[in-house]
């Protein structure tokens, strides 16, 4: 499973950065095509849903989502062989 | 709740909804969803109404059918609703203004009345959609546009009023308390009669922009910080201390099964 915020959605509220115990949402910087600062997320690959959904089979934590007053946060599952864009730094 | 919930409950077509920046409906909205979702009721089943103001437009983002009805009358028309099918399950979505100031008559009788449906009041302290200006459950002292030197009049306790009124179950929690407030409201859809959560949420735009919490993230430590659950207060009181005058309680106020109408056989 892969955390996703829908930047179509967000309004930049940021209260998803104040419930989440790993803090994985951090307030972001840049402003998007729409004009508004989307939180970004760091590490989000230890995210409690992320790592365990599968192996439990429901939903775990989850407070980022029903905080979330505009339906942005989500979850989207992942293919295990897509091909990843790496940065190499020189 | 996963993706599929939201993409079975939520209109697609109409999100991103028109609520400003941090707005608690939207949360309530979730919470309401996921509650829902959990009882198995399908979308066929259930109906959604409400009134006029910020939160009554929460119905129109959702599947179902609802009924958007006229200021204050949101349980007038329910009311009706489950009169005619009381198979339907009914949900009213409700702000302070319109439950506890024009439709304070409707409320007390539908609660008298004790009819199978659940009521979840927004509560954000302010008429926040006709431009900020003093509802009955705006706290002593503080700023809005009718109240420019602080709020003086006794605040309405809707949950007390409830009980008093003869609901079956009555709660409050607020909206940063999401997994209290889902429990709550899955136990309002299970009781039957009438279940009434009330829900504080955060207007950062018409309430928090006035009384120095101009950041979402300041308003909800606020709720956060002055949320006092029922059971210290009873015990503050019983050891005869002091309780300080800007909390609110929280907590499950009443359950219990008084007689109900339209419940189906």
């Amino acid at each position: 499973m892969r955390l996703v915020i829908d930047e179509r959605r967000c309004k930049g509220c940021n209260l998803c950065t104040t419930v989440c115990p790993y803090h994985i949402f951090q307030e972001g910087r840049n402003l998007n095509e729409r004009g508004i600062i989307v939180p970004v997320l760091d590490r989000p690959e230890r995210c409690t849903n992320c790592r365990l959904r599968h192996l439990y089979g429901r939903q775990l934590c989850g407070a980022c989502q029903l905080i979330c007053p505009d339906q942005a946060i989500f979850w989207e599952e992942e293919d295990p062989y897509a091909t990843k864009k790496v940065v190499i730094e020189y | 709740m996963s993706t599929e919930t939201y993409e079975k409950w939520y209109r697609q077509d109409r999100l991103p909804h028109i609520y400003c920046t941090g707005c608690g409906n939207g949360t309530v909205m979730n919470c309401t969803i996921k509650a829902v979702d959990a009882m198995g009721w399908e979308i066929d089943d259930t109906i959604f109404i409400s009134g006029i103001g910020c939160s009554s437009r929460a119905p129109g983002y959702i599947t179902t059918d609802s009924l958007h009805t006229t200021h204050g009358r949101a349980l007038a028309f329910a009311t009706g609703v489950k009169m005619a099918n009381p198979d339907l399950h009914v949900v009213v979505f409700t702000g302070d203004g319109d439950l506890s100031a024009i439709g304070g008559n409707h409320f007390i009788h539908a609660c008298r009345r004790n009819i199978d449906m659940t009521v979840i009041c927004m509560n954000n302290m302010i008429y926040g959609m006709t431009g900020g200006q003093g509802s009955p459950c705006t706290p002593v002292g503080k700023i809005s546009t009718t109240t420019p030197y602080g709020a003086t009049e006794p605040v309405f306790d809707l949950a007390e009023l409830a009980v008093a009124a003869g609901a079956n179950y009555a709660a409050r929690w607020t909206s940063y308390h999401v997994a209290e407030l889902i429990k709550a409201i899955g136990a309002g859809l299970e009781t039957p009669g009438l279940s009434f959560i009330e829900a504080m949420v955060q207007c950062p735009t018409a309430y928090g922009r006035r009384n120095k919490l101009r950041q979402v993230g300041e308003q909800v430590e606020y709720m956060r910080s002055h949320a006092m659950l029922l059971a210290k207060k009873a015990r503050l009181e019983e050891q005869g201390k002091e309780i300080p005058e800007d909390m609110f309680t929280v907590g499950e106020f009443v359950r219990r099964y008084r007689p109900a109408m339209g419940v189906p056989k």
